[in-house]
């Protein structure tokens, strides 16, 4: 199919010239033609204007008048004068007719005849004589004598008179057959071109239906290619789909293993170690943490390549989020000796809508990289409204800062300002390149300035969206206040449904080591069937489980009579997609905690939730 | 049923010409042209005559062209050939036969008068023609302004040294 494409394109210059070529000889054809007409027209023009045949009918009239005045004169010289003007008449128009002979006409066909040129001498020679007698101004009397001499001057010019007659009708006989002859050989030639003619146009009709049969060809091959493709672009997107699905299962597959590894060492590092035995714990800890962090930039990356990261903006209480990233920061900056510095512009509303886990995330990464590459002063989030329509996050440091060369490509994979071959700053490089993703995901930008030595300014423009301020008892601002102060005051009951062995080992370290109690249940159905057989405090379910999955479970709990149906729900998952979310949130959930499951998140989580149903049980 | 549609179509411009015909008078000097045959309104033995200076009174039109038989173009004047007809006293037949000093004679249909501004040419360049230049009169159809005319048939028809009209 594309083979036929090829051979049609490399034979086109050939057809191209072949038909250039048939269109010459066309337009030759007809110019040929057409100065044929011309000539031809000239030619019966030329006859027309000096009226070549009329030359013979004028000679014999010539030849008919010197008779007509001959026997004039001969009469009036034997028998006397005896009608002057009769013979003055005669005269004036032999003249007449005699003067034809120099005229243009006569001229043009017998002036290079010797014998004509003769006559013609001889006739004037005559004329000019007897004008002497007869002319306009005759100077000699007409007597007898003169007419005798006249007569006999007459008859001596008979045999001229006789050879022009004959004469005539020779050259204009002659000029008749070459006059036909030239006729015969343009319509020869108009034959001729008549026949290249019908020729040359039925190869222009050959070639021009050989060339729309050529279109046609490649235009069913072009249709052919366009479905094979569309064919290839729903085998690569199913492709791109299967790939997604599988990045989804190894997110889930990966992490709760990780979960287990994460939390058991957490709950290694709250016994009694000796102190070398703490250290390695804290490298396994950061190695393993290292890890996890490494595994997500990729997934993140191998998402937005496939194109299914999505962003879902919602109201986000700002000030909290900021917090957040600060509570997280700041142990890493502590650990360098740098002060993070936090200033959220006061003109900036309470709640703005945008994806708070994809804005901690680029913030995370900036600000971890600020503090990788800043050995001494201070790091600075910043957060103001930049005009009316744009929120800006400018994360400023007092490194190193990045040379203008490496600028350009600071964004690109793997760039870290830094391609020297000991790379002291780990990470997988791709971290920059996801947050300027994800910005421009969320309708904004990351840019940078920077100069050598004297530090790096990042910055996330976002779209600013006010969205209305939240009920009063919805607020989570003394939640956050209640997680930041530390674990819950009283011991409670939880309720964890959870099928990995592993996981509920962690778990059940854990919420030992926040204080709590808890009983678990392996699948769905079991959590349902412990949650009508006594009350408990909060509800961790996982979502994929056996038998009854975390949605279907936390349905029928909703559906169950008693305060059981208002008990907070936190799923526990490894998935991060804004559809599972809102799945779990359409079935009645009220939190997530992402797998991985940290003691701190933990920690939070529970203060959250019980303090707040606590409040609302109070009031 | 053609021809006589014709005729019919004819008769109009014949009638034309007969009502502009006055009583011709008597030719004062030398006649130069006699027009005899079918007239409605012949005035002396079934012929008119006619001496230069009556010619001169008719209207006059003036062709320049070239000629088979001058050199260069020319300019010739005289009066309409048809007015020369109205005043002969209109013409009732199809053709004229016009007949030369030394007898040469040619038919012509009537209708080339009507049709085209055919002059009898009395003068070549403004002056007179004598018999030797082939006048006194010069039949001259209007080939400046109807360049088709340009051929055999009418350049026949082109009488020189013109004597008389005989219509037919």
């Amino acid at each position: 199919m594309t083979g036929v494409g090829i051979d049609a394109l490399a034979r086109l210059p050939r057809r191209r010239a072949l038909l250039a070529a048939s269109v010459g000889v066309l337009v030759l054809a007809l110019l040929a033609v057409s100065w044929v007409q011309v000539h031809q027209y000239r030619l019966l023009n030329e006859t027309t204007k000096y009226q070549d045949d009329y030359l013979q009918v004028s000679v014999h009239q010539l030849q008919a008048e010197y008779l007509r005045l001959r026997l004039e004169i001969h009469h009036a010289s034997e028998e006397g004068l005896r009608d002057r003007d009769r013979l003055q008449l005669r005269y004036d128009v032999f003249v007449s007719r005699a003067d034809l002979l120099t005229g243009p006409s006569a001229q043009r066909l017998m002036g290079h005849h010797p014998a004509i040129q003769d006559t013609v001498t001889r006739t004037q020679a005559f004329v000019a004589r007897a004008d002497r007698l007869l002319g306009p101004k005759p100077s000699e009397d007409l007597t007898a004598d003169a007419l005798r001499t006249l007569d006999g001057e007459l008859a001596a010019l008979d045999a001229a008179i006789h050879e022009l007659t004959l004469e005539a009708s020779h050259i204009v006989s002659a000029q008749a057959a070459l006059r036909e002859t030239a006729v015969n050989n343009y319509n020869r030639v108009a034959i001729a071109l008549t026949a290249l003619l019908s020729l040359s146009t039925f190869g222009f009709a050959l070639l021009a239906i050989g060339q729309l049969r050529r279109l046609d060809e490649r235009r069913r091959a072009l249709e052919q290619l366009t479905s094979e493709l569309r064919l290839a672009q729903r085998d690569a997107e199913a492709a791109s789909r299967a790939k997604s699905a599988f990045l989804a299962n190894m997110s889930h597959e990966i992490r709760t293993p990780f979960q287990g590894l994460l939390g058991m060492l957490q709950v290694l590092d709250a016994d009694t170690l000796a102190p070398q035995q703490r250290a390695h714990l804290h490298t396994a800890r950061d190695s393993a943490r290292h890890l996890l962090a490494i595994l997500n930039d990729i997934l993140d990356m191998a998402k937005l390549e496939a194109g299914t990261l999505s962003v879902s903006p919602e109201a986000v209480a700002l000030r909290d989020l900021v917090g957040d990233v600060q509570q997280l920061m700041q142990p890493l900056a502590a650990a360098k000796s740098l002060a993070l510095d936090i200033d959220v512009a006061t003109q900036l509303p309470e709640r703005v809508r945008l994806d708070g886990t994809r804005v901690r995330q680029v913030l995370y990464n900036l600000i971890s990289n600020a503090i990788k590459f800043t050995d001494g002063g201070r790091v600075t989030l910043e957060v103001r409204p930049d005009g009316s329509e744009w929120l800006a996050f400018a994360v400023t440091d007092t490194g190193a800062g990045i040379d203008p060369d490496m600028l350009p490509r600071l964004f690109q994979r793997f760039g870290q300002g830094d391609d020297s071959p000991s790379r002291r700053h780990g990470g997988t490089g791709l971290g920059l390149e996801i947050s300027r993703n994800l910005a421009r995901l969320m309708g904004g930008d990351l840019t940078v300035q920077s100069a050598p030595g004297r530090g790096s300014r990042f910055e996330m423009r976002l779209p600013l969206q006010r969205t209305d301020p939240p009920p009063a008892d919805v607020t989570d601002a003394p939640a956050t206040a209640a997680g930041l102060a530390g674990p819950a005051r009283r011991a409670l009951h939880l309720l964890a449904a959870e099928d990995n062995a592993v996981n509920r080992e962690v778990l059940a370290a854990m919420i030992d080591l926040a204080g709590h109690r808890v009983t678990f249940a392996e699948d769905g159905a079991a959590a349902v069937r412990a949650a009508q057989a006594q009350p408990f405090d909060l509800v961790l379910m996982d979502l994929h489980m056996p038998e009854l999955d975390g949605i279907g479970a936390t349905r029928a709990i909703r559906a169950m009579a008693g305060p059981m149906a208002r008990v907070p729900i936190v799923a526990l998952t490894a998935d991060v997609f804004p559809e599972t979310r809102a799945r779990c949130l359409e079935a009645g959930m009220n939190d997530f905690l992402t797998k991985p499951i940290g003691l701190p998140e933990l920690t939070q989580l529970l203060a959250r939730h019980v303090d707040a149903s606590l409040a609302t049980a109070a009031a | 049923m053609n021809v006589m549609r014709r005729r019919i179509v004819l008769a109009a411009p014949l009638t034309g010409l007969a009502s502009y015909a006055a009583a011709l008078e008597a030719p004062a000097a030398t006649v130069v042209l006699t027009v005899r045959g079918a007239l409605a309104q012949a005035s002396r033995d079934g012929k008119a005559d006619f001496d230069m200076a009556m010619l001169e009174r008719l209207p006059q039109r003036s062709i320049t062209t070239e000629t088979p038989w001058h050199s260069g173009a020319r300019t010739f004047q005289g009066p309409l050939l048809r007015e020369v007809l109205a005043a002969a006293g209109a013409p009732r037949g199809q053709t004229a036969r016009l007949v030369a000093l030394n007898d040469y004679s040619v038919e012509m249909p009537l209708d080339d008068a009507r049709r085209y501004d055919v002059i009898v040419a009395r003068q070549l360049d403004g002056k007179p023609m004598s018999v030797r230049e082939k006048g006194p009169l010069f039949v001259m159809y209007p080939f400046d302004t109807q360049p088709q005319l340009r051929n055999a048939v009418y350049f026949s028809r082109c009488v020189w040294q013109l004597r008389s009209i005989e219509l037919a």
